[in-house]
């Protein structure tokens, strides 16, 4: 898991923790990098100056609350569970599974960070995700010009 | 070069598209001085990118082609009567790449003629019940010489002997069409099992070095996107260029048409567009060609009303704007036990027609084809079977081992019109000139989802029959269907209340206004349109100067 980058300074510590937390059980590592080790909290720290600047403190309350609710199912932070239980976790997220309050509907934020994360993933790393065009690479999108 | 913005013209020709370049050039080769109003920008290739969310295949954010997020939105009236604000970039919005050259400069560059019963689809299969199919007063033969220049004016590749099995044709293409990948072969191996003819698809990109530009390199990023060798034709490298070279023509970018004017007898004796500063102009003309797509010229003639027709040019008969139509598409997503995907663009590479016409039960059909290559990230949302998770490690692994195996084949399915889908002008949205923004409401006629679910089954047969391990695919929605394909609103007719220009594209009522672009068209066709809108402008155009 890398640290975020400064363009996520608005966010507190605490929520960038959760935010890379989050990443890397949306894009998980195996033989290729994870979300974080491929550059997707750099595009979204650009988006969240740029395109989703209307969004961070959805993002923020978002975030706090997938902390909350990993306090509440296991009594501790998101970012220190294991990766089986993040990705339980945000499963029962995003099947509409809360066990505390919410600010809004989980399962859209879960969705809509989902694409986020995919964006920064799967698109042109002129989007300043998807470092070295690892994803592509690794799905055999190999552009020669 | 050009007339001079300030001057009195010829003709101007408002959207420098597939219809107003080819009007632009057909005027200015026969001596006329033109002036071409485009309201979008003129972008060179790296100011369009290789942009994977900002592009007019897959918008997440705002286009950096245009429409421009800051030019205004469009009202979407839902079949629930509620409405909402749709911008540029948003699904709803039904736009087009709005630059100059249109949709040409970054379109895929099909270029079919409309089948012979793509031009009598009520008297083929009968009108259903509150649709307004009709025939159109045309048909192939008048067209034929003016498909025949298009492809080789402008620069088609494509298959003579195979498309011959579909078209009368003359003459063959001016090139061969491109080689066939594995897709193609798999395809074609598939519709040899089933007993179905296969067509190499007709593309308006250069397969071999023509017209003093180079061949398609074969990238990834074709459609959507502007090319890099200038080896696909669009109008800014081809008519609307030889026009301009003719030294009597004069292109303006980042001029909005706003109102066509006329005199109290209704001539039309200029138009009133804005300027990049907001600024008015007028220019005074002897003729107007409206080829701004089908929802801009629609709009355009609503807003320019005179005390003869309070609602706008042509409008008499309330048939402005009505109409709209595009293509349901349908689609099948099949996995193949191999890799087809090899890297070698544009990637839509061959076609059947068996299905266009004349399929039991239903009205009309479609063209089926291979896709063109996709992004990765438009995999990702778009290709994935269902009950694929949509996150974690069993979809990384998914993207990674099938991402060169699915493959998709589908294709425009002709839309059953519908008097209710709509474009007016908005009572309180205005855009960021002033003018009142396009208010779209209604669907295509129910009956095109019949159409849909027999093309479904045929497209999904096929993947199966070229050894898809597994295949899937989705209902078509009852919706509207406008976009890239967008048609319909000033319908071509002999008769004045039930259409707004005549066989020649001119408006009823007036004798120098016309239509030269989808617009005009009474039905979309099986296939893709814009060879079709090229034809027209160049038979209309040509008749407009025979009778200067």
């Amino acid at each position: 898991m890398r640290t975020p980058g400064p363009a996520l300074r608005g966010v507190t510590p605490r929520q960038a923790a959760t935010l890379s937390a989050l990443v890397d059980t949306v894009v998980p590592a195996d033989e290729y990098p994870s979300g974080t080790a491929a550059g997707v909290l750099d595009y979204l720290g650009g988006q969240f100056g740029r395109d989703l600047a209307g969004m961070r403190a959805y993002y923020a309350a978002g975030l706090d609350a997938v902390d909350a609710e990993a306090g509440q199912v296991h009594g501790t932070s998101f970012d220190l569970l294991e990766p089986a239980r993040r990705e339980e976790l945000l499963r029962a997220l995003e099947a509409g599974g809360t066990r505390t309050t919410w600010p809004f509907d989980a399962a859209v934020f879960v969705s809509t960070l989902v694409g986020h994360v995919m964006e920064g993933f799967y698109a042109d790393p002129g989007n300043g995700g998807n470092r070295d065009a690892v994803s592509w690479r690794m799905i055999g999108f190999e552009v020669r010009d | 070069m050009g007339p001079d913005a300030g001057a009195r013209v010829d003709a101007v020709v408002i959207g420098s598209g597939a219809g107003g370049g080819v009007a632009a050039w057909v005027l200015a080769r026969a001596g006329r001085q033109v002036l071409v109003l485009e309201r979008g920008r003129d972008l060179d290739f790296a100011q369009i990118g290789r942009d994977h969310l900002r592009n007019h295949r897959i918008s997440r954010y705002a286009h950096r082609s245009g429409p421009d997020y800051e030019d205004g939105p469009r009202v979407v009236v839902e079949p629930t009567g509620h409405e909402r604000l749709v911008r540029p970039h948003e699904p709803g919005f039904h736009g087009n790449a709005t630059l100059v050259g249109g949709g040409t400069r970054l379109y895929g560059a099909q270029a079919w003629r409309f089948l012979p019963a793509d031009f009598a689809m009520a008297s083929t299969y009968g009108v259903p019940a509150a649709s307004s199919l009709a025939d159109w007063p045309i048909g192939y033969d008048d067209l034929e010489p003016f498909y025949e220049r298009a492809e080789w004016e402008i620069g088609v590749c494509g298959d003579h002997t195979a498309a011959g099995r579909h078209w009368r044709r003359a003459k063959p293409y001016p090139m061969p069409p491109l080689p066939e990948g594995r897709q193609a072969r798999a395809l074609r191996r598939g519709a040899d099992a089933l007993g179905w003819d296969v067509v190499p698809v007709p593309l308006l990109i250069n397969s071999v070095p023509y017209d003093g530009r180079a061949a398609c390199t074969r990238c990834l990023h074709c459609v959507g996107f502007a090319c890099p060798a200038e080896a696909k034709n669009g109008s800014h490298n081809t008519v609307l260029r030889r026009a301009l070279a003719t030294g009597r023509a004069r292109l303006l970018p980042e001029a909005v048409a706003e109102r066509v004017e006329c005199d109290p007898d209704g001539r039309v004796t200029g138009v009133r567009w804005v300027d990049r500063s907001g600024a008015r102009h007028t220019v005074e003309t002897d003729v107007v060609i409206c080829a701004a797509g089908a929802i801009e010229t629609a709009r355009l003639l609503q807003n320019s009303p005179t005390r003869r027709e309070p609602d706008g040019l042509g409008n008499n008969h309330d048939q402005v704007g009505r109409h709209l139509q595009g293509h349901a598409y349908v689609w099948a997503l099949g996995e193949m036990d191999e890799p087809v995907h090899d890297g070698l663009g544009p990637g839509v590479s061959i076609a059947t027609l068996d299905f266009a016409h004349h399929n039991d039960g239903v009205v009309g059909g479609a063209m089926l084809a291979d896709e063109f290559t996709v992004l990765p990230i438009a995999f990702w949302a778009r290709n994935l079977p269902p009950g694929l998770p949509r996150w974690g490690a069993e979809n990384k692994r998914y993207m990674r081992e099938n991402y060169r195996r699915v493959m998709r084949v589908g294709g425009p399915v002709q839309e059953i019109p519908s008097p209710h889908a709509r474009t007016r002008l908005d009572r309180d949205v205005r855009d960021r000139w002033g003018i009142p923004v396009a208010r779209l409401s209604g669907t295509t006629h129910p009956e095109t989802l019949r159409t849909s679910a027999h093309l479904t089954d045929r497209a999904r047969e096929w993947l199966l029959a070229s050894g898809a391990r597994r295949a899937w695919t989705a209902e078509t929605p009852l919706a509207l269907h406008a976009g890239q394909h967008q048609s319909g609103t000033c319908r071509m007719g002999d008769d004045e209340r039930t259409s707004v220009v005549d066989r020649w594209g001119r408006v009823h009522g007036h004798d120098n206004l016309y239509v030269m672009d989808a617009s005009v068209h009474v039905t979309n066709g099986a296939v893709n349109p814009v060879l079709t809108i090229m034809a027209l402008a160049y038979r209309a155009a040509e008749r407009l100067c025979a009778d200067w």
